[in-house]
């Protein structure tokens, strides 16, 4: 008898319903969330470093509200309170973790897939190429929204605890949604835009220094010719970008040597274009896999 | 009763190159071998058969069209790539308890039928290990069970003992010849290895620049273009002279040994000609067999090419494992 005989002897035709194709994306998404999750290193650590820095502000909040901070200036032109000002600044070690976030799980996984042969593995079933996006998307959201949306969430929460009065609470209620829309753009930014660089390259060492370079250095140099140039050329950097949406939502200016005063529609712009590109980008190559995975590539 | 595959007029252009050429035909049996030289259509026809690409024509898997109803057909089908196809960090029970979800089982079914796959597989002490720790063998047979995992009706096997030392070939053939009893399925077996067709499959298409050459039972491709008017003769002694009546009588003759020889019969003659010739000649028959060549001598014959002086009429496999292939396919 044969080892498929000796192991096989209670075999049944499976003959149940199966999930159908249009909710298998979510399959990939629990698959993506899953292996996120798995090494403390990839996302575990910098779950806690953020957690530790909302944990911070949300002290500074607490012990120092109604210290003046001179670097912020309100729409009056006078310097602005740490509990008015501080929620406005939340992008700023938001992104940090982000970005960190984004090279260890979000830059690799579409050039990861390519370099191990997954798409064969994928398309050999009955998926589609926006089952897989959208799975994998998803899936990083719903990791990137743990960093990016929680810490300006708390603090929103921090600041209404911080009201005297209910009418001050009720005055105060808009901060839930502005925070909300910092943490959905910068959630947004470090899951979609690092997966559309994952997709560029099949090697996903390369895909992540690309995502690297491109964030750092065009960033930067972005930044540097909008000193020169025009302040709009800084909102190809998309940490100013976020930080100019978070200042302008919360009526919040910088009272620093150097201005860069970015309209809120050109961050806006710059952070769909991103996105969007991110996201043509990632159907040009699953679709392409696709076809080609499968049987070799002739 | 629905044909595996049905075929007619299928054809695909990629630019300039004509991948699949306006084929037709309809393909049964239990396990089948896809022949062909590289560029041949093999990998073309296996995407159009899985509804991965568009194309001309009329293709039908399992009754279903290509063309309208990839995904239910991908459901029905398990597909084992010739080439590397796993995720990174995944144990081999993790990996097809995915690809079974992925396939519409519910979790719990789905891993399940994972373990149980992993354990036909042979993989059954190894498979909370990462695939990446395996050897070629061990991921050979984590392809298979996540091809079989969701219970599929057709197989397709692209290349399964690439790469294989000798016994776990033989392991893997045991294997693939077993499916079709055990799980009730049918298997597509793409391959270079003409031993490999030859010891498991009962059916083959050959198919050469995009079109087809050959489709039908491995005792047609192996026997004398469908007719049995070819003999291998053994008899007791003088075989020349057995050589030299029939050939009077019309035949054509080839004496091979002093005591053997290949008949080819003239039209309309059955092998009572070769008995009525040696009786009259005082002569005993001791053997009559029809002529068969090997798998690799009527595929290259279907192909139109010459046989190699280097190659037996009947195939082999050499000391050590090494096997052969036909001209144009182990360059991959």
């Amino acid at each position: 008898m044969s080892a498929g005989q000796i192991y096989d002897l209670g075999y049944k035709r499976y003959v149940g319903s199966r999930r159908s194709v249009g909710t298998r994306w979510t399959v990939i998404m629990r698959h993506q969330v899953a292996s996120s999750w798995k090494t403390w290193w990839r996302f575990k650590i910098w779950l806690v470093a953020a957690a530790l820095a909302t944990a911070v502000a949300s002290g500074v909040l607490l012990l120092a509200s109604d210290k003046i901070i001179k670097m912020f200036v309100g729409m009056s032109g006078k310097a602005m309170r740490i509990a008015d000002g501080l929620l406005s600044l939340s992008p700023a070690w938001d992104c940090k973790i982000g970005f960190i976030v984004s090279l260890t799980i979000g830059a690799r996984v579409i050039a990861g897939d390519v370099q191990t042969g997954a798409f064969t593995f994928y398309f050999a079933r009955s998926l589609r190429p926006r089952d897989y996006v959208i799975g994998k998307l998803v899936g990083l959201i719903v990791m990137m929204s743990l960093v990016m949306l929680g810490g300006p969430l708390v603090l929103a929460a921090v600041r209404l605890g911080l009201s005297e009065s209910q009418a001050e609470l009720i005055a105060l209620l808009p901060v839930v949604p502005k925070s909300l829309a910092i943490g959905v753009l910068g959630t947004l930014i470090y899951a979609v835009v690092p997966l559309g660089f994952s997709a560029l390259i099949t090697n996903r060492s390369y895909a992540v220094a690309l995502w690297a370079a491109y964030y750092l250095l065009i960033g930067h140099v972005a930044l540097g010719l909008a000193f020169v140039t025009h302040p709009v050329v800084a909102a190809l950097d998309l940490p100013t970008a976020l930080g100019a949406v978070a200042r302008d939502l919360f009526d919040v200016h910088l009272n620093s040597f150097v201005k860069l005063d970015i309209p809120i529609s050109a961050a806006l712009i710059s952070i769909f274009a991103h996105v969007a590109a991110a996201i043509g980008l990632m159907f040009w190559r699953v679709r392409h896999a696709q076809q080609t995975g499968v049987g070799g590539a002739s | 009763m629905t044909a595996l595959i049905e075929l007619d007029r299928l054809a695909k252009r990629y630019g300039e190159i004509t991948a699949l050429d306006h084929v037709t035909a309809v393909v049964d049996g239990n396990i089948i071998g896809l022949l062909g030289p590289n560029g041949a259509g093999k990998s073309t026809l296996l995407k159009a058969l899985l509804g991965l690409i568009p194309y001309e024509g009329r293709a039908r898997v399992l009754g279903l069209d290509c063309a309208a109803q990839g995904a239910e057909i991908r459901d029905r089908v398990g597909y084992m790539p010739e080439q590397e196809a796993f995720l990174a960090g995944m144990s081999a029970v993790e990996l097809c308890t995915y690809a079974g979800e992925l396939s519409g089982l519910p979790r719990n079914e789905a891993m399940q039928r994972a373990h149980a796959a992993l354990y036909y597989a042979g993989l059954e002490e190894k498979r909370y290990q990462p695939i990446e720790s395996y050897s070629t063998g061990m991921k050979q047979r984590v392809k298979l069970a996540q091809a079989l995992v969701h219970d599929p009706e057709i197989l397709f096997l692209d290349e399964p003992t690439n790469g294989l030392d000798p016994r776990s070939r033989e392991d893997m053939l045991d294997l693939i010849v077993e499916l079709p009893v055990r799980r009730n399925c049918a298997i597509v077996l793409s391959t270079h290895l003409l031993p490999d067709v030859e010891r498991v499959c009962d059916h083959a298409v050959i198919m050469h620049r995009g079109g087809l050459r050959f489709s039908g039972t491995i005792d047609e491709l192996r026997g004398a273009r469908g007719r049995d008017s070819e003999l291998q003769v053994e008899v007791k002694a003088d075989a020349p002279r057995l050589a030299d009546a029939l050939t009077t009588a019309g035949a054509s003759c080839r004496v091979t040994s002093p005591v053997a020889l290949q008949v080819d019969l003239p039209a309309h003659a059955t092998s009572q000609l070769v008995f009525q010739t040696a009786r009259a000649a005082g002569l005993q028959v001791r053997e009559l067999a029809v002529r068969r060549e090997s798998v690799e001598a009527g595929f290259l014959r279907v192909l139109g090419e010459p046989m190699p002086e280097a190659v037996p009429a009947m195939m082999a496999i050499p000391p050590g494992g090494g096997v052969p292939s036909f001209p144009g396919g182990g360059a991959r």
